[in-house]
């Protein structure tokens, strides 16, 4: 699946496929196998001799540790195989934690929720124009573009009120969550927008929805109050769920990250809309030539985004026990780093999410590492950075060649 | 003559004629003698003069903050002579120097300050004593003795108290036994540093209890705290006590426990007690006990007009802490 390399040194001469295929799944899962071994070898052991690091709930652990830049780095993904970037999905991260925790604790109008009334009924309206138009396909464009505006005007206004009468007694744990993804949604059209209609570079859109979108996240709260605490009461037991672990053992949040891993991972190899990022990515123009609808497909990649992103908002409120305006700072950044370990190039065309999922666990695997071995918040960090750098190096082939060229001169010096 | 030049002028007045009076131990209360900043001028009435005093508080983004200064309104609610200028420094010293340079220049009649830190608003908060304005400084004090009084309580003192109901709580002194976790604040914050000293001082006389868990920054929030104590679990299958430097880190640890359902076999020690956290969670009985961290506002202001009337103020005043348990919990629940 991995594209064939046309250039570096590793594509001087034609492979036998079966050998260039354990090669990809070698530098796919290399450094994570080898951070694993490392986590055996170094792990301490409890008091029967088992090993910490290996075991289940430890495992299970660095999933539900993962889940939420996991999340962010898949919707990253979509957006990098564009040959775009998202820098806001840390904040929407950070409004997803409080709109949800405003949704679940607070009744009536406040802040979060007349944020989230007008979003949901738009998400609603997209949604159901998108599957009418689908469906009304057959009859021609315009017929499709009917049927998907009449959808829209039905479907809208229902889900906005329907939102609205639900909000005196409580929402219910699927509205509060189908809401704040549509908040997500709306963020991430937003950002589409401004890439694809507004003519701005990614870097620019996406920096100034990040800033501004934090911004939002703590004047919705109210400044006053801005951490939401959600206790451990009955009445949140529904919500509470999203961060449990399932028997006690596996993480809810980590099933989703899985669940979402594979369902984008078919979407974009196997479907035509999935095939249009990596067209963009390689040559938008080309693209755009050839009938594709590039800016709409844009929109759909960075809403897609910002959707995921306003999830694992709400899987972290649900984890953490709390809604706070600054939880998602700087997870963008890991998001990336994920994304480029996974083998995403940041130029766009290439890589895929499955690899950005070994990318994600490398750094779980890492950070667990570290902290069974108690060392620091500082350590971990400078480790953190030191383990991109050199992935990436491994990742693109730079330290093959230069153990090659370290070779080379070695033989050379030898003849001579 | 520029608007600049004519400040600077009166400010070298003000502090000429301050500067003779000023190097006696007793710092003089504002408005003996100079009459040069008017609003101060002590007439010994409280009734009908109008008092303006401008409150700079560090941040807002803290729901101990979002408490204090609650609190201070409701006692500045209490005076009907006070008008309260309340200003958020957004955590920046930069900020908070300017709203007290601002406060200078307005003349208020009291200036109250919660700083940042200490070293950064030394010299602005010196300045507006200088200026003969009475500067209450709360919770975290300035260098030197140029303020009027500090206000705050007393984090090793805080500390004391939750070391001995750890105690209590593992058996009692001289037979107390078991293995705590102590979850960090903010490393290099002194509140963290007393707050652990006073703890120590009196658990580490008990031989039974064991510290297990190293020592890790928490940054006083709590899923850091759920995070790190995910990993003491792992690594330590016996934990009966746990002690954080607030309550929300008490909690999160809590959370972590919760998670591999070893909760209730560990006791849990806040700090701070706020009504809607710590005190609630005493109530739901998911923290053992939390130790009160006494909001200063209110006393601030009451120590501001006393000032402005003409009496002596201490300057220091320790706030006291409470231990709250199940049983006395409602009485801080408002």
């Amino acid at each position: 699946v991995e594209p064939v390399r046309t250039q570096g040194p590793l594509a001087a001469k034609p492979r036998p496929l079966l050998l260039n295929a354990s090669l990809a799944v070698v530098r796919q899962l290399g450094g994570l196998a080898a951070l694993v071994l490392i986590g055996i070898v170094v792990s301490p052991h409890d008091t029967r001799g088992g090993n910490i690091f290996m075991s289940d709930s430890n495992l299970f652990d660095i999933l539900a540790r993962v889940s939420n830049v996991g999340l962010l780095a898949v919707g990253m993904t979509l957006v990098v195989l564009t040959a775009g970037i998202d820098l806001s999905v840390g904040s929407v991260l950070s409004l997803g934690t409080v709109v949800a925790a405003m949704l679940l604790l607070e009744r009536g109008w406040n802040p979060a929720s007349i944020l989230a009334a007008p979003c949901l009924a738009l998400g609603a309206g997209l949604a159901a124009a998108a599957l009418a138009g689908r469906a009304a396909a057959g009859g021609g464009r315009t017929a499709a573009a009917r049927a998907g505006t009449l959808a829209f005007i039905i479907a809208a206004p229902l889900a906005g009120f329907g939102f609205a009468s639900l909000l005196a007694t409580g929402l219910p744990v699927p509205v509060i969550l189908l809401a704040v993804m549509s908040v997500g949604l709306v963020v991430g059209c937003v950002n589409g927008l401004l890439v694809a209609y507004g003519g701005l570079q990614p870097f620019i859109a996406t920096l100034s929805t990040m800033i501004g979108v934090w911004g939002l996240a703590w004047l919705v709260t109210g400044e006053n109050n801005a951490r939401r605490r959600i206790a451990s009461d009955a009445a949140y037991a529904g919500f509470n769920w999203l961060g449990s672990r399932v028997g006690g053992v596996i993480p809810v949040p980590g099933l989703v990250l899985i669940a979402i891993v594979i369902a984008v991972h078919l979407i974009i190899r196997y479907t035509s809309v999935g095939r249009r990022l990596y067209a963009i990515g390689g040559s938008e123009e080309a693209t755009r030539l050839s009938g594709v609808p590039v800016d709409r497909t844009k929109v759909l990649v960075y809403g897609c985004s910002g959707l995921l992103a306003a999830l694992a908002g709400t899987l972290w409120a649900a984890q953490y026990h709390q809604g706070y305006p600054d939880a998602g700072l700087t997870k963008e950044l890991d998001a990336i780093a994920a994304v480029v370990i996974g083998g995403t190039s940041l130029m766009g065309g290439r890589g895929g999410v499955t690899g950005t999922l070994t990318g994600v666990l490398m750094f779980g695997v890492l950070s667990n590492i570290l902290q069974l071995k108690e060392f620091t918040t500082s350590w971990q960090r400078f480790a953190t950075g030191g383990i991109i750098a050199l992935a990436v190096l491994i990742q693109q082939g730079q330290v093959q060649a230069l153990v090659k060229r370290y070779l080379v001169t070695l033989r050379g010096d030898k003849g001579r | 003559m520029k608007p600049g030049t004519r400040w600077t002028l009166l400010l070298a007045g003000a502090l000429a004629l301050t500067a003779g009076c000023n190097n006696g131990g007793s710092p003089p209360p504002a408005g003996d003698g100079a009459s040069t900043t008017p609003g101060t001028a002590a007439t010994g009435d409280t009734g009908g003069k109008k008092r303006t005093i401008g409150f700079s508080q560090v941040t807002v983004a803290e729901p101990w903050r979002a408490v204090f200064n609650d609190q201070l309104k409701a006692e500045a609610a209490k005076h009907d002579e006070v008008t309260l200028i309340m200003q958020d420094a957004n955590d920046s010293t930069e900020t908070q120097v300017q709203q007290m340079e601002g406060f200078i220049s307005q003349k208020v009649d009291a200036i109250l300050v919660s700083p940042k830190e200490s070293a950064g608003l030394t010299d602005v908060v010196a300045k507006a004593y200088e200026a003969r304005i009475p500067v209450i400084v709360l919770d975290r004090n300035v260098e030197g003795d140029d303020y009027t009084c500090f206000i705050g309580a007393d984090n090793v003192e805080i500390g004391r108290e939750a070391g001995k109901y750890a105690v209590q709580l593992l058996g009692g002194t001289g037979k107390a036994k078991g293995n705590y976790v102590e979850v960090w604040g903010g490393f290099g914050t002194k509140p963290s540093a007393d707050r652990s000293q006073g703890f120590h001082e009196v658990v580490d006389k008990e031989p039974g209890m064991k510290l297990v868990g190293k020592k890790m920054d928490c940054d006083w929030k709590s899923e850091k705290a759920q995070i790190y104590m995910q990993g003491v679990l792992k690594l330590n299958p016996q934990i009966d006590l746990v002690y954080g430097h607030n309550d929300p880190m008490a909690l999160g640890a809590r959370a972590a426990a919760a998670e591999v359902g070893r909760a209730e076999k560990i006791k849990f020690l806040g700090i701070d007690a706020l009504p809607k956290e710590g005190v609630k969670a005493v109530k739901d009985g998911e923290l053992a006990a939390t130790f009160l961290y006494p909001t200063p506002g209110a006393e601030g202001l009451r120590q501001a007009l006393k000032v402005l009337t003409g009496e002596s103020v201490e300057k220091k005043i320790t706030l006291p802490t409470a231990t709250i348990t199940k049983e006395n919990a409602d009485e801080y629940s408002q």
